[in-house]
């Protein structure tokens, strides 16, 4: 329906061509000059290549604007009349926009030797006798930049002219060079080979060395001169600090460390927790009027003790190692966790008796 | 907190454009329908544009006794009604009927209907300071988007397929086959395309002028935000990671829609609704792509985006987003709720100092009565549900085309049975391994 309502350019230039074609003849030039144009990259006009052309054919006779077959076409109107190359006007009747262009084909090329003649004649060269010329085969003049472009070319003609070519000789096979005797006598050459293999040796040494080295180089960095993090060790102050009951929470942001003093089956411990949601590793916060830690990701919770009762953390929190330092301060150890479901709470290094 | 003078007095201005705005669009489609002399309902949406008009009147004056709104019984009503349970299968059973009723949904004056009461409700919402607080906020407002682009979608969507099941019913070709003229590429093509391009960068541009992305403090590994939330298309995820195991719901479940969409044209036999819009012609396919993508997805999304607040609890609609909301839930794992809950005895432990071996002996003791549930749904399922309901199905398939189908499907229904099971019986995990972090 679209496409009723508004013709596209393409249609409104193929009617109007259409028309014009029927009106004068001499338009049918179009078809003629484009096909040419082909046969003029293929050499010799043969039978197989005519498929092929009937898209080009189409292309030129559906496009948009001026194609440059239209303007060759306008140029040889002009050659003819100066070269009196009238054939072409009766022997190409049809109008571009016949539905068989291949079938008009022939007419078109047998009306284009005339034409070269006629451009040659002609008083100035333009574009249509230098390509009349070239497809002439008489001289190779100078061709566009479009159609130095190879087309896609059918079998070669040169063969194909050939007549009758002699049945194929095939040469008796050259007997295999003998390899050379090895000689006995070393030469400088062959020192390296000796001395470490072979050539190929020397190049997968050169380059193993040389990655094994790069890699150490690489490694060398996972252990920086300087650490910018805080020791895994540090002291949180005297046991009187702690009284029962309490979390102390002013140690999270620098050290991420929660240090209790509460009840674990009874017992009533000093411990540290460290501040990683077991599920995926968020910071819980601790709700004192809850008296629990609770996750803000997806909601797991957790006793005063570390031992997970609500959301999806499948295990309770860890602990880290505290003792009692030389200086009678609580010492927390980072660098070393203990987990309730690995037992590991019994260990005395994981808690300090209250 | 409900709605105080110095709030109203921000959201005055947008809830008088906003209302507005709704009696422009229904004038004009009053207009529209007048022409189509379809009287009624042309003078229908004209006085209902009148009423909005008074309503945006109203709003603009910015005081109390004025502005519309929900009235706080009814809001509180609301508040103590929805929590995770009632909104899940809220939202299926509301699906079930839009599907189920699909041809009295798609009418287009039954649709424009519900557009407008959803407009006005959330109008009417908006006044409540909590609500606004939510959904006004800028990661929010594209979730409010979405929420009316895909019900628009998707109504376009089932008004076609509805019309061509009637048609075929009938013996008639689908309306794609009757109307299939083509267009060409250049100009139809790429100058809609160029026209969208331009439009949808103005439209970028002007977004980012004016709802500003909110900028928070810098990050620390020590202090996460309360509540957390991930980008809004990945919040379905992390919902789904309130009931799972990391691995499970952040690796293993993701992965499986992934390659689940893309086995479906190898797993689809079904030559019929190719190139057309149906659902009769394809119920199975249909039901199960809409469970997943609606209640699986994008619910989930609405939930995470507009109901869960500080440390991931729900909270309703107008309720106000404390941190201190106490919602406790004991949560079970399955080995307790067997050994002890039901046989009274301690669960099995391996004795101190016991080797490697004899450990994971009592581990996979203790794991047993959750090990052989998944065994029994994963294992024995398929081949049960292949001689019973799916007959049809395995014939036609083949056994590793039915297996896939079977094991994708079932796997799917793992996250709204979980979700399920943890409602009704507080259970965390089926199998609790913490000691390999394995859990399911």
């Amino acid at each position: 329906m679209a496409e009723k309502k508004k013709m596209s350019v393409a249609e409104i230039l193929a009617a109007a061509r259409a028309e014009k074609g029927s009106a004068e003849p001499v338009k049918a030039g179009d078809t003629a000059a484009t096909e040419p144009a082909v046969d003029s990259a293929a050499g010799v006009e043969s039978p197989p290549s005519q498929p092929e052309k009937k898209p080009v054919a189409a292309k030129a006779a559906g496009g948009g604007r001026p194609s440059v077959a239209d303007i060759l076409a306008m140029a040889r109107q002009k050659g003819a009349a100066e070269g009196g190359a009238a054939a072409a006007k009766p022997e190409a009747p049809k109008p571009a926009s016949t539905a068989k262009p291949a079938a008009a084909k022939p007419a078109a090329a047998k009306s284009e030797k005339p034409a070269a003649t006629g451009g040659k004649t002609g008083v100035q060269r333009d574009t249509a006798s230098i390509l009349a010329a070239a497809r002439g085969g008489a001289k190779p003049g100078p061709v566009t930049k479009a159609e130095a472009v190879p087309r896609p070319v059918k079998p070669k003609p040169a063969v194909a002219k050939e007549p009758l070519a002699p049945a194929r000789v095939v040469p008796p096979m050259p007997s295999r060079p003998k390899p050379a005797a090895k000689s006995e006598v070393e030469d400088r050459r062959s020192f390296l080979s000796y001395a470490v293999g072979s050539f190929m040796a020397v190049g997968f040494t050169a380059l193993s060395v040389t990655g094994g080295l790069f890699s150490l180089g690489l490694a060398r960095f996972l252990f920086p001169n300087v650490l910018a993090e805080p020791p895994s060790r540090f002291k949180v102050g005297f046991k009187d600090g702690f009284p029962s009951g309490k979390v102390e929470t002013k140690f999270v942001a620098q050290y991420g460390v929660w240090v209790v003093n509460g009840d674990f089956q009874g017992e009533q411990q000093i411990y540290a927790l460290k501040t990683v949601c077991t599920h995926l590793g968020c910071t819980p916060n601790w709700l004192e009027a809850e008296q629990k830690f609770k996750c803000p990701c997806h909601g797991s919770g957790f006793y005063k003790d570390g031992i997970n009762f609500e959301g999806p953390a499948p295990r309770p929190l860890e602990r880290y190692a505290i003792r009692i330092a030389d200086d009678g301060q609580l010492e927390v150890d980072k660098s070393r966790a203990f987990q309730e479901e690995m037992g590991q709470w019994a260990d005395p290094s994981s808690f300090i008796p209250a | 907190m409900h709605s105080s003078g110095f709030f109203l007095k921000d959201v005055a201005g947008f809830l008088g454009g906003y209302y507005a705005f709704m009696a422009v669009m229904n004038g004009v489609a009053a207009l529209l329908l007048w022409q189509k002399k379809r009287n009624v309902w042309a003078v229908t949406w004209a006085v209902f544009a009148g009423a909005m008009m008074v309503l945006a009147s109203l709003a603009l004056s910015a005081s109390p006794a004025f502005v519309p709104a929900l009235p706080s019984g009814a809001r509180s009503l609301v508040n103590s009604l929805s929590g995770p349970v009632l909104y899940t299968l809220g939202t299926t059973v509301l699906l079930g009927v839009l599907f189920v009723f699909r041809k009295f949904f798609v009418q287009p004056m039954v649709a424009w209907t519900i557009l407008n009461v959803m407009l006005v409700l959330m109008g009417l919402s908006m006044a409540d300071e909590n609500f606004a607080a939510i959904v006004m906020k800028p990661d929010n407002v594209p979730i409010v988007g979405l929420v009316f682009l895909l019900a628009f979608f998707t109504w376009v969507a089932t008004k076609q397929a509805v019309v061509n099941d009637e048609r075929i019913a009938q013996g008639l070709p689908p309306m794609e086959k009757v109307n299939d003229e083509k267009v060409l590429v250049w100009p139809d093509l790429v100058y809609t395309e160029l026209i969208c391009m331009v439009g949808v960068s103005a439209f970028l541009l002007f977004w980012a002028i004016f709802l500003p992305a909110p900028l928070e403090e810098p990050a620390s590994s020590v202090k996460t935000p309360n509540p957390s939330k991930a980008p809004w298309y990945f919040l379905g995820l992390q919902e789904m990671l309130v009931y799972f195991d990391p691995w499970y719901a952040g690796v293993v479940l993701p992965s499986l829609v992934v390659f689940g969409l893309m086995a479906m044209p190898y797993l689809d036999f079904n030559k019929k609704g190719n190139g057309y819009y149906s659902i009769e012609e394809r119920k199975f396919s249909y039901l199960v792509y809409q469970f997943g993508f609606f209640e699986l997805w994008i619910t989930l999304i609405i939930l995470g985006t507009f109901l869960r607040g500080p440390n991931w609890n729900f909270f309703g609609p107008f309720e106000y987003w404390t941190p201190y909301k106490v919602e406790v839930l004991n949560n079970v794992d399955l080995p307790q709720m067997f050994w002890v809950n039901l046989l009274d005895r301690p669960l099995p432990r391996a004795p101190q100092g016991a080797g490697v071996l004899s450990q994971i002996g009592f581990v996979l003791l203790r794991e047993a009565p959750g090990l052989v549930l998944l065994g029994a749904y994963l294992v024995l399922l398929p081949p049960l549900l292949a001689v019973t309901v799916f007959r049809g199905f395995f014939a036609k398939m083949g056994f590793v085309r039915y297996m896939v189908m079977v094991s994708l499907m079932l796997l799917m229904l793992t996250l709204p049975i979980k979700m399920i099971l943890r409602w009704t019986f507080n259970l965390r995990y089926l199998v609790s391994i913490p000691e390999f972090s394995l859990n399911f």
